[in-house]
């Protein structure tokens, strides 16, 4: 009998630790059976045995081997109980899936990174990774927003460490501030200024909700970028991961399996992308 | 690859039951399901395709497709063998193999069935009404992707074997050589089948590759007038045999856990939506557009065929309001005042 490597089968995950980013989002540490090594954008499939399975991008640099982390935002069911479960419990996890970002397309660029909210996750895996070989790229600016300064994600690292690595330009917002907020208060287009990068020299990354990702995408067209420099992740619904099942089409394209980074370019013709 | 002769099906299926498992058309009604085949049983033959499905017996409703955690997976698939596709058949499984057998990720379960499947294909002598399989490039006969192919003639039938294992099924059964002018009545019978099919169709003929009708289409008004007979019942996505949407459901099993793959539907609600809430195709309308263009446009410049072989199944679970012919050339007409 010809066996095939069954790509519906998660293996293990032990969850070595979990941290409370903000009120509705949890880093988890993983610990894969066997190491999963991915490119920075690419996702996996994490199962809560018995119940369900989501995809999720990494947070962490695709350099760190042994461990993945996980930033898991409480918005449906699986996502609700996977907040509830202990550290050591076992996950399932498929992948790596999907493409990732094109590093090597980035090359010799200025990368402009707009993130919002829980989309923090991936550009922050991609950051690493950018940082990793800094030298490759003609300067790294970091846009990002979320709804209050409880709600930002990996706080000591956004606040204290980032923006005072050599070559990284960074601000933060809040759609609304509080007493000790430092930072622009507003939505993330209101810190994006045509000026932030050299735009015939440079690549856009958009990730976070949908809405803000289309904001943000028309404010860098309105800026002069061109469709195919400006780099989303989407996110459809998804249930193989594998360009099988059908779910997160966009047009002919697989979220799952050409994505989930699409140029602007790529996409911008089919209906609806933003929904 | 040769070509035989049997006077009756009934040896052709002890044959080739003797072997595997044998699945043959019967009688339903006005129509044909699918059954196993047992010596006792009539030998009846299809003059057109049954009215289930061919994908299931590839990619079933409701399957385990992953156990875990746990070493090795055991998809256990005894050799069998189908009775009685057609064409449309054939071409249909053509198509889910471009979705399961695609280079970098294999559908285990489908490729395993896939192998083990042992193809009888037959002519059909007598295209349904809604049988539109002419307007795509279809005909009443099979030229490829079967085992066997089994014509009727006069007294009997012809059995062409059409790979590998049909040839050694055929040298080993010891059937009778076929007879002079045959071969030439066989030809005569696909004729006058294609001639049927081509009549039928004549009223639904396009004038412009399918493609750029529905992408050319706005089509906002035939979608919408198509979506208030709609009672979302999903039946034309079950019956295609073309359509291989799916999910994957977590359960709980004895000592382990699993993955249940099971058919799903792009024209159920909530079939896109997001955990966040959003959803692209909240209309049925939108679902409906998106159907077609994914068989007609989005499939095709994936793989380079439409993935729809006109078989009319989806006419005939409609209950006669949804005509995808029809709907074909409404379209082709809107395109046309353009
Ligand atoms: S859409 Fe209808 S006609 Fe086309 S393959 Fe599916 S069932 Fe057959
Ligand atoms: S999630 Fe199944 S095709 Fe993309």
């Amino acid at each position: 009998m010809t066996q095939h490597k069954n790509p519906y089968k998660p293996i293990d995950a032990e969850v070595i630790d979990i941290i409370d980013e903000s009120p509705t989002i949890k880093s988890f540490v993983l610990k894969p059976a066997e190491p999963i090594p991915f490119k920075a954008g690419q996702f996996v499939e994490l199962t809560l045995p018995g119940s369900g399975e989501a995809p999720f991008t990494p947070s962490s640099s695709p350099s760190q081997k042994e461990t993945m982390e996980i930033s898991i935002m409480k918005a449906g069911r699986v996502t609700g109980q996977l907040h509830d479960i202990p550290k050591g419990t076992t996950l399932g996890i498929r992948g790596p899936l999907g493409n990732g970002y094109p590093l090597d397309k980035f090359a010799g660029k200025q990368v402009y990174i707009v993130g919002g909210g829980v989309g923090l996750a991936p550009i922050r895996s991609l950051f690493l990774a950018l940082v990793e070989r800094k030298n490759d790229f003609a300067g790294i600016v970091c846009r990002y927003g979320a709804r209050t300064p409880e709600d930002f994600i990996y706080k000591h690292t956004t606040f204290n460490e980032w923006p005072n690595i050599d070559g990284v330009n960074m601000k933060l917002t809040a759609d609304q501030g509080n007493d000790q907020w430092k930072h622009n208060v507003g939505v993330v287009t209101t810190i994006l200024s045509p000026d932030d990068v050299k735009i015939n020299n440079s690549v856009a990354v958009v990730c976070g909700p949908p809405i803000m990702m289309k904001f943000v995408t028309l404010k860098l067209l309105e800026f002069g970028f061109k469709a195919e420099q400006i780099y989303l992740s989407m996110e459809k619904n998804m249930s193989c991961g594998i360009g099988m099942c059908g779910h997160c089409m966009i047009g002919k394209y697989y979220v799952c399996k050409d994505g989930p980074v699409f140029t602007y370019d790529q996409i911008k013709d089919y209906p609806k992308i933003w929904e | 690859m040769g070509t035989v002769f049997v006077e009756n099906l009934k040896a052709l299926f002890d044959a080739v039951s003797a072997e595997r498992e044998l699945y043959i058309p019967k009688n339903a009604g006005a129509h044909y399901v699918y059954k196993l085949y047992r010596p006792d049983e009539e030998a009846v033959f299809n003059e057109v395709r049954v009215c289930t499905p061919i994908k299931e017996f590839l990619f079933p409703i409701r399957e385990l497709a992953a156990v875990f955690p746990q070493e090795e997976d055991q998809f256990e698939v005894k050799p069998f063998a189908v009775f009685g596709l057609k064409d449309c058949d054939l071409r249909s499984i053509e198509i889910l193999d471009n979705v399961f057998k695609e280079d970098d990720f294999k559908d285990p379960l489908y490729i395993s069935r896939r192998e083990k499947m042992f193809i009888i294909a037959s002519d059909c002598t007598e295209p349904a009404e809604n049988c539109f399989c002419y307007l795509f490039g279809g005909k009443s006969w099979a030229e490829k992707g079967f085992d066997m192919n089994v014509s009727p003639v006069e007294g009997g039938f012809l059995v062409e074997s059409g790979s590998d294992t049909g040839n050694d099924f055929l040298a080993k059964a010891h059937f009778a050589q076929v007879q002079p002018g045959q071969i030439a009545q066989r030809d005569e019978n696909r004729k006058k089948a294609d001639q049927i099919l081509a009549e039928n169709n004549a009223k639904f003929k396009l004038d412009r590759p399918v493609q750029e009708i529905v992408e050319g289409a706005d089509g906002e008004q035939l979608y919408t007038a198509q979506a208030e007979g709609c009672v979302e019942c999903q039946a034309c996505t079950r019956v295609c045999p073309t359509c291989h949407c799916f999910y994957l459901q977590d359960t709980k099993l004895k000592d382990y856990y699993g993955k249940m793959k099971m058919w799903d539907s792009c024209m159920r609600m909530s079939y896109a939506a997001v955990a966040g809430g959003e959803n692209p195709r909240k209309a049925i309308s939108e679902r409906i557009k998106h159907r077609l263009l994914h068989k007609f446009s989005y499939y095709l410049q994936r793989y380079g065929i439409n993935m729809c072989v006109g078989c009319g199944r989806c006419i005939d679970a409609e209950s006669g309001k949804m005509d995808l012919r029809r709907l074909l050339r409404e379209l082709n007409d809107e395109v046309n005042r353009k």
